[in-house]
């Protein structure tokens, strides 16, 4: 296996990535994001995110010129739960959901464009439609319809259980990106199915399957790269909007986008700190991603 | 010589850097050059010498990581260009400095129609425009031999064959009467039969005005062909400058003399010689060697070469070299070419010289020769077209592409078939219907007895193991996330059924078989020349010990120097392990080296097959005689007769009636060409002809092109 070649540029490309300064600060905040999400159990101040025993609207006591955190950074909400605590630890059900969501979508997606892609004919045909079409819905209003219908389904069931939500989004991101993913991987494979090494190995008689992951996958994966950060700063958004809408976590769950949707409104008067940081968060996290991607795609650019 | 007072170009110790990260790199140095009006200087090398570099510096249109280093000289007409600001080169550019591009599509719009693009240049030259300019154009497209100029100005540039491409862009840079032309491999990309004809019109229009002409090349046929004096750049540095006879005569320098002997000459013949090959590659321009920069590869280094720069030193007869053993190269020139060990071959029973050549017409074995390999029988490939929407509603069925339309061929065990003929005629898709990447549409295939299956996908292991191919193009035939070792063990597993221990000392083995060392096996592509490159694509072919490679166009990718040591190689492991070509090129001196039979094919049928010497001798069939006369032969003494086919080749959907080639043919006797299909003639060894002219008669009327058994020829 081509491994060896793979993590030399894995190295090359951190490498280039901490040169840019633009992408320096954005991958530099990703894996800020991601001790936090490792970690946070360990960080908050107090790990239970639903402790309710402190006084309820505290103002922050974030001191930036005195670099002093104080007793409650980001205050407390109305309820009396620590916000900075809830902060930490809503990174880490995030980073799960999204990420899992694109390590989903990004495997499941690549093999299926792979396998369009070579394979061509008929099969491509129809499976290139049903795609297109899946494309042509916005993928909010597909999400909320996916999350209705699951949702609705294990009602009937009997057996909601509120820690399934996190993985009703989970899934949407996958149906919802496989189809992206895999246009990407497909065009690239149109590509590289042409070059002479592909016909070297129908030559040998070799195995779809040997030619599709030996031979053309390696040339696939910068592209795929690329597309895999992209789709995870995609899917961070996606997370957020559905936690505000409250399709995704259920309360008490710390869930940055549901803790804006909790803290809007009238409570936004009284104890805006608690919509704020949590919003924030999100706005960071979604701009370091898409500084990091950027930089990706520039980096294996330049590579090619 | 127009020798003036003053010549058109003076250039002298010209210095030009790129940079790279925070380095400036000399690409070129001390370059010198003087060029006077109506001149035709050739700059010649291998890729990566410096010569695109000189044309954009000789422009002053380098880009802005390249720049020329002060105290050079530059001057054009007695101005100093390097003087120049921007606005004042743009002047220049448009009326009195043009550029001719190798590749015309990409420097033609798509999307502007040509007679305006055209009709743009003269505006910004001359300031001619309206029906002024239009008769202008429509002249000068007469000047460069475009059919129908009205037309052609009326369409786009992807409605061009190449060879009217580079005619338009031909046009566009004569049309202002410049001073001084740069043309940068203009015929390049084309074939064999375009070339020819591109280079009698530049030949023509120059001879008819007082352009000064820098031609740029690696093509020493075209040089020798065209030029007035040749300019041999290596590495940056000039090697040698000569009129273009005394350096054929006698080349001074030994980078020189490499560069014509590696070229196979038309009538050589891998029985009788091996060629001369340059070895190694050129220096990086980062760590350039203190003494001479060809040492490291000349045949007569000696230690002064390694520690002492050589001058560049005037010779008598306004020759310039830069070598210190010049003297020591005219010598060895003559008698013997042992120089860069390309040698006649002594052959005692090695190899059945005199075996019958195998005839077309199924006679089969069983007259003593080696026995038959493979046997083609009327194959047939045809690309079904989509239909359109007009013709789907009248349900008619559109004609299908005939790329491959009914091709006989037997080849034997241990020769070379040789495929010829020009982009378009069928040749790369017979290769892949072959060796199963198409299905072909119909015909049969017979391998060492045994029908071959259409497909790759149903053929068995037996099958896969003995037919193996060698690609064009060494940049994508090597996966270049997989090492040289990984490339080549997977076939002695896969194919041979080898054990890992004993695959990788056949590796090791196949890799000494192609005189690549050990340490080889754990590179990536990436870290391979070209040369290299195809060299491990050889061993991976061979690794299965196939019957039959096709080897479609391996060298054509290839620098000459290269390309020698490639054919050469292909050579010496077909007398090894005994394995059979199907050689494809468009280059018919490659081909007639390696062949020990030549196909000629055209719009997806043969024309003319024959043993590979017989080809080379009247009688021809009248596209072989035109291609052999395009050869652009590397010997300035030799000016055949060229005959110049139009560039119109039909399209494979609409086949011209009667025979394929009446369209273009320069010896069409009439109606029955056009009706009737040509009947095969045979002639002496079984040489045969499609076409309705008796051999006699061809014979007699082409005695004057003969191009094996000449005083060159191989004996």
């Amino acid at each position: 296996m081509p491994s060896s070649q793979i993590s030399r540029s894995l190295v090359n490309l951190i490498g280039t990535l901490l040169r840019q300064p633009q992408s320096a600060v954005g991958t530099i905040l990703v894996i800020f994001f991601f001790l936090l999400a490792l970690f946070g159990a360990q960080l908050a101040p107090y790990p239970n995110p639903n402790d309710q025993s402190h006084d309820v609207r505290q103002s922050p006591t974030l001191d930036l010129a005195k670099l002093q955190l104080g007793e409650h950074p980001f205050g407390t909400d109305r309820l009396g739960r620590d916000v900075y605590s809830r902060v930490i630890l809503g990174a880490s059900s995030i980073f799960r959901i999204a990420g899992l969501g694109t390590l989903v979508s990004v495997v499941l997606g690549s093999a299926l464009g792979l396998f369009m892609g070579y394979q061509g004919g008929w099969v491509d045909e129809i499976l290139g439609r049903v795609i297109d079409a899946t494309l042509a819905i916005p993928a909010l209003l597909l999400a909320l319809v996916l999350v209705g219908i699951i949702r609705n389904l294990e009602f009937e069931a009997g057996s909601w259980q509120a820690g399934l939500a996190d993985n009703v989004v989970l899934l949407v991101i996958a149906v919802l990106y496989i189809p992206i993913v895999a246009r990407v991987a497909r065009s690239t494979t149109l590509d590289i199915k042409t070059r002479e090494f592909v016909a070297a190995a129908e030559i040998r008689g070799e195995s779809q399957a040997y030619i599709i992951f030996c031979e053309i996958l390696p040339s696939v994966i910068p592209s795929l790269v690329v597309e895999a950060s992209l789709r995870f700063s995609y899917a961070i958004f996606l997370v957020a909007s559905l936690g505000f809408l409250g399709f995704g976590a259920r309360p008490p769950s710390p869930d940055w986008g549901l803790m804006v949707n909790e803290n809007r409104g009238g409570f936004y008067q009284l104890t805006p700190w608690a919509l704020e940081f949590p919003a924030l968060a999100i706005a960071l996290l979604v701009i370091a991603v898409n500084l990091m991607s950027d930089g990706i795609r520039r980096a294996v650019q330049k590579g090619e | 010589m127009s020798a003036s007072d003053r010549p058109l170009l003076d250039v002298e110790g010209l210095t030009i850097s790129y940079r790279v990260g925070k380095c400036w790199i000399p690409a070129v140095r001390d370059f010198r050059l003087q060029l006077g009006a109506g001149e035709i200087i050739g700059l010649v090398g291998e890729s990566g010498c410096g010569k695109s570099t000189v044309a954009l510096a000789l422009m002053h249109y380098l880009a802005s990581n390249g720049r020329v280093e002060s105290g050079g000289k530059l001057h054009f007409a007695g101005e100093d260009l390097l003087a120049k600001s921007n606005a004042d080169m743009r002047r220049l550019w448009a009326k009195r400095i043009k550029f001719v591009p190798q590749n015309a599509s990409a420097a033609l719009n798509p999307s502007i129609k040509i007679g305006k693009q055209v009709m743009e240049v003269l505006k910004a030259s001359d300031g001619i425009e309206g029906k002024a300019g239009y008769d202008a154009m429509i002249e000068m497209f007469h000047h460069v031999n475009l059919v129908d100029p009205e037309r052609v100005a009326e369409r786009y540039p992807h409605e061009l064959s190449g060879g009217m491409q580079q005619r338009v862009t031909i046009a566009m840079a004569l049309i202002s009467n410049p001073e001084l032309l740069i043309m940068d491999e203009p015929t390049t990309g084309l074939d064999v039969t375009t070339e020819a004809v591109i280079l009698e019109l530049v030949r023509d229009l120059i001879a008819q005005r007082d352009t000064g002409v820098i031609y740029i090349t690696h093509n020493l046929g075209v040089v020798a062909q065209l030029c007035q004096r040749v300019l041999v750049l290596y590495a940056g540095e000039i090697m040698e400058e000569a009129e273009v006879h005394d350096l054929f005569e006698q080349p001074h320098h030994p980078y020189t003399l490499g560069l014509i002997r590696s070229v196979p000459k038309p009538g050589e013949s891998k029985h009788d010689l091996r060629l001369q090959s340059i070895s190694g590659n050129p220096p990086s321009l980062t760590r350039l060697p203190g003494g001479c920069v060809f040492a490291e590869r000349c045949p007569l280094v000696v230690d002064i070469c390694r520690s002492d720069k050589p001058p560049l030193e005037s010779l008598p007869g306004e020759r310039l070299v830069r070598c210190h053993r010049w003297e020591d190269v005219t010598p060895t020139l003559n008698p013997s070419r042992h120089l860069y060990g390309g040698h006649p071959i002594k052959r005692e029973g090695l190899h059945p010289n005199n075996t019958p050549l195998p005839s077309l017409r199924g006679k089969g074995p069983g007259d003593g020769g080696p026995a038959t390999l493979m046997h083609v029988t009327d194959l047939q490939k045809h690309f079904p077209v989509a239909p359109t929407v007009r013709e789907a509603l009248r349900r008619i069925k559109p004609t299908p592409i005939r790329a491959v339309d009914g091709v006989d061929l037997q080849l034997r065990a241990g020769q070379t078939l040789g495929l010829v003929g020009e982009s378009g005629s069928g040749k790369t898709t017979l290769a892949r219907v072959i060796i199963g990447l198409q299905e072909r549409s119909g015909g049969t295939l017979e391998l060492l007895g045994m029908d071959v299956r259409n497909s790759v996908r149903e053929r068995s292991e037996d099958v896969l193991s003995k037919l193996q191919m060698v690609f064009q193009n060494p940049q994508n035939s090597l996966n270049p996330y997989l090492s040289v070792w990984q490339a080549i063990v997977r076939p002695l597993i896969k194919l041979r059924g080898l054990t890992p221990a004993e695959a990788e000392a056949e590796t090791l083995r196949l890799l000494e078989r192609v005189n690549l060392r050990a340490e080889y096996a754990e590179r990536y592509p990436d870290e391979l020349s070209g040369g290299e490159k195809q060299r491990v694509a050889i061993a991976r072919a061979f690794a299965s010990e196939p019957d039959l490679i096709i080897c479609d166009e391996p060298v054509s990718a290839l620098d000459v120097s290269v390309q020698a040591a490639v054919l050469n190689l292909l050579a010496q492991l077909q007398e090894e392990h005994d394995s059979a070509y199907l050689f494809i090129s468009h280059n018919l001196s490659v081909v007639g080296y390696l062949a020990d039979t030549i196909a000629v094919m055209y719009l997806g049928q043969l024309f003319e097959v024959g043993e590979a010497r017989e080809l080379f001798q009247p009688p021809y069939h009248p596209y072989t005689e035109a291609l052999v006369s395009a050869i652009p032969v590397a010997d300035p003494k030799q000016s055949t007769e060229r005959i110049l086919l139009s560039d119109n080749l039909p399209s494979a959907q609409n086949l011209p009636s009667g025979c394929r080639f009446h369209t273009r043919c320069p010896r069409k006797i009439g109606e029955i060409c056009e009706t009737d299909a040509p009947p095969w003639r045979e002639g002496e060894a079984g040489h045969l002809i499609r076409c309705h002219i008796p051999l006699e008669e061809l014979e007699d009327s082409q005695a004057g092109l003969v191009l094996a058994g000449g005083s060159e020829g191989a004996t």
